[in-house]
């Protein structure tokens, strides 16, 4: 006979009130839990697609920002466009290092000549190009030919075929990028020669022609020169370049995170009173069992208990009441976000990447830690009231 | 207990009997055409089917968890309830298997609830098990 | 070896009502005395039992323990006091419901951890069980005995850790005749073969007989 197990032979002759306090400690850790993963998961991905891009600025038409931010964070296919002599324009602004134009465009809805329905597609120029080309050189030791296009991570070809046909014209997939958890995982990516020998073809080669207007791109990709300031670049560029609005890096998806924040306000008002709700059920179902158990304590006392004994044990078993219910609360939430992720992603809207084991770590800790605490400070002025009292009151009728 | 993991099993066998059943690519209006023009349902319609052949087992099992009073009862009804959650599981994944686009109901929303759900039901077993097999061993 | 010195006992209802339950008490119980405090209820033998033992506080007096004032102690020492001399048998169940038999009887041993291990614990147990006689119902619950079987493993548990007193408040007086006259048989035999300092308390006079001492209580003072 020991402590902890007069604790657990407690919790388990009890069972109400214990599964009152292990429900509420796994709503607390779940909802703290879930919070901080999706909201984590979605800063780390538009994170990883800023890294991605690879661009100090990007440079869209005036009034396409948030149109160009849905395209890269949640493949909803853009259509933008701006004269292509801006790349010239921009190339020619002081501090700008490296110009690469691109083209969004979009594959047809359920077309019998696509054998993917509106995928966003982004065509780039092979010879300005700072994020693919460089990435494909290191991942399979060539750049891409006329027809072949590497893909993000959610893009493969469909079961029994050998190619993804884009308006009737066969496209080989040559890599994967790794994932960043938006839209750019279901993005697929080939140079503007493809991308013209597409709408070259597509007349005849699919319900509805590719149309690419002549000289225009729909976005610049600017690098600055190291050591200058990408700030003052993106303002000299909106000062000399009409038409455009350059997008730093820093900045971009300003709306997305805006957004994120929006969640984050109404996630915590709904953690909070959920917390609070918790701790004033934990706290009354502890009052009623330290009342009803006022007797039992009394004997511990007499049987030689010191106040802090009966003051520990009925923590003690508040905590190990905690950990089952915010361990299990935890393992749910985890096991829930990893199933339901896309689903997460379109409901929401938001990006989401999973986070690595450490900091997946140290967020099921932090909710489990979150649980403990709630249930020990719920269950304290009932513990300490009943350790307090006299032994011989506690024992009366 | 017992009673209350048997009604549990009873509303995952609902789940996983009806929910299929609307998140199908064929409640979609989505099937898939062969190059003879002809129309036939995707796998995951078909995974749907199977699972209404383990809904309503568990189904039974549910009720019949709830009902029964004998220790040994409970020891076999825990068995079989984590035999069908394996399959619940195996169909979506491994067995028949669901469209491969991610971005398809079948595959975001119809096998992550399979999963679950399968999941939940051999937890539930294994509980209803331990629990049973403790009993079965004091009394003798 | 216990002292009450002039020890009053008020309990304060509300600001007008306060009843006093021991009213100006000074008693002294010998080593190896069978006391039995007798009187109706509401006398004060109850009160003065907790206040021996130190489970409630003086409103005035003191409470000697070997010539040790119980009162200038800490609560843990208390505590450790209670654990090393003290056992008490209560009028109420007092077995803790969620823990078998033999779990109820070694408690007393958490604490007192400096002096046993849990092979010494469960063969005194094991002991304490046959000498009151329910060798069998060591794996069993509280609730699966009866009133009698319960208090005789308070009586076992209350000699787990060898006290030096035992404080019986009316350990009697929810049992039939014949069990009754059992229970107080064991303490007897306790009190013979074990050499413990015995304090009953009842209200059935006829008990009396069975101590080497009687006291008489009637509205909180000692009148026999």
């Amino acid at each position: 006979m020991n402590f902890t197990r007069l604790a657990l032979r407690s919790i388990t002759g009890n069972s109400f009130r214990s599964w009152v306090v292990v429900l509420c400690a796994m709503l607390v850790a779940g909802l703290a839990l879930a919070t901080s993963l999706i909201l984590r998961g979605a800063e780390n991905s538009l994170r990883l697609t800023i890294d991605r891009l690879g661009a100090d600025i990007i440079v869209v038409p005036q009034g396409a920002e948030t149109k160009v931010e849905s395209a890269l964070l949640m493949s909803t296919p853009a259509s933008i466009w701006m004269p292509d002599n801006v790349v010239g324009e921009i190339a020619s602004v002081p501090g700008v290092a490296v110009v690469s134009p691109q083209l969004y465009l979009s594959s047809l809805e359920n077309a019998s000549c696509c054998s993917v329905s509106s995928m966003f597609l982004v065509a780039y120029d092979p010879a300005t190009d700072f994020t693919i080309e460089p990435w494909l050189e290191k991942k399979i030791g060539s750049r891409l030919s006329l027809g072949e296009a590497v893909g993000g991570m959610h893009v493969f070809v469909p079961l029994g075929e050998e190619n993804i046909k884009i308006y009737g014209y066969l496209i080989s997939l040559k890599a994967n990028l790794e994932p960043t958890g938006t839209g750019l995982d279901q993005t697929m990516f080939f140079t503007f020669e493809t991308a013209r020998d597409i709408a070259r073809l597509s007349p005849t080669l699919a319900v509805k022609p590719l149309e690419i207007p002549l000289n225009s791109i729909s976005a610049a990709l600017v690098r600055v020169t190291p050591g200058v300031d990408p700030h003052e670049v993106a303002l000299e560029i909106f000062r000399k370049v009409s038409g455009v609005t350059p997008l730093e890096s820093p900045n971009l998806f300003l709306s997305y995170r805006k957004q994120m924040t929006g969640l984050l306000h109404s996630n915590l008002i709904v953690l909070g009173i959920t917390w609070g709700l918790s701790l004033v059920l934990i706290g009354l179902v502890f009052s009623m069992a330290a009342n009803e158990r006022r007797r039992e304590l009394g004997v511990l006392r007499a049987l030689g208990a010191t106040r802090d004994f009966v003051l520990r044990s009925l923590l003690m078993e508040a905590g190990i009441l905690a950990l089952i219910g915010g361990g299990v609360g935890v393992v749910l939430t985890t096991f829930v976000v990893i199933l339901f992720r896309t689903r997460i992603i379109q409901s929401l809207s938001l990006p989401f990447i999973f986070p690595s084991i450490l900091s997946l770590l140290v967020q099921v800790v932090a909710g489990l830690a979150l649980a403990l605490l709630s249930v020990a400070l719920a269950a304290l002025v009932p513990a300490y009231r009943i350790s307090y009292q006299d032994p011989a009151n506690a024992m009366r009728e | 207990m017992n009673k209350i993991a048997g009604v549990l099993i009873i509303i995952l066998a609902l789940v996983i009997g009806i929910l299929p059943q609307f998140t199908d690519c064929q409640s979609q209006g989505k099937e898939l055409t062969l190059t003879t023009g002809k129309t036939v349902p995707m796998k995951c319609h078909w995974t749907a089917i199977a699972e209404i052949g383990m809904a309503v087992p568990l189904i039974a099992q549910g009720i019949m968890l709830f009902l029964s009073k004998r220790k040994e009862t409970r020891l076999a009804l825990s068995v079989t309830n984590i035999i069908l959650g394996i399959f619940v599981v195996l169909f979506p994944t491994w067995l028949i298997g669901v469209c491969a686009n991610n971005m398809m109901l079948c595959n975001n929303l119809m096998k992550p609830t399979l999963i679950l759900c399968g999941a939940l039901v051999i937890v539930i077993g294994l509980i209803t098990f331990i629990m049973a097999y403790r009993k079965v061993e004091s009394v003798a | 070896m216990i002292v009450l010195d002039n020890i009053t006992k008020d309990y304060v209802l509300t600001k007008e009502s306060i009843v006093k339950a021991v009213k100006g008490v000074s008693l002294e119980i010998q080593r190896g005395e069978f006391v039995v405090v007798t009187g109706r209820s509401g006398s004060g033998k109850t009160t003065i039992l907790n206040l021996m033992a130190g489970l409630t506080r003086p409103t005035s007096g003191r409470v000697l323990l070997d010539g040790v004032d119980l009162w200038s102690l800490s609560d843990k020492k208390q505590s450790w006091l209670r654990s090393q001399k003290f056992s008490f048998v209560f009028q109420f169940p007092s077995l803790i419901p969620t823990l078998t038999v033999m779990e109820n009887i070694v408690l007393p041993v958490i604490f007192n951890k400096d002096h046993w291990n849990s092979d010494a614990a469960s063969q005194r147990a094991g002991e304490l069980l046959k000498m009151v006689g329910l060798e069998e119902k060591r794996t069993v619950y509280p609730r699966q005995l009866s009133a009698g079987q319960q208090q005789r493993i308070v009586i076992a548990r209350a000699l787990m850790n060898h006290p030096e007193v035992i404080l019986a408040d009316e350990p009697t007086s929810d049992l039939d005749e014949q069990t009754e006259g059992e229970i107080v048989d064991l303490f007897t035999q306790i009190h013979r073969e074990e050499h413990v300092t015995i304090v009953m308390v009842t209200h059935t006079s006829q008990l009396a007989a069975y101590g080497t001492r009687s006291i008489t209580m009637a509205m909180g003072e000692i009148v026999n």
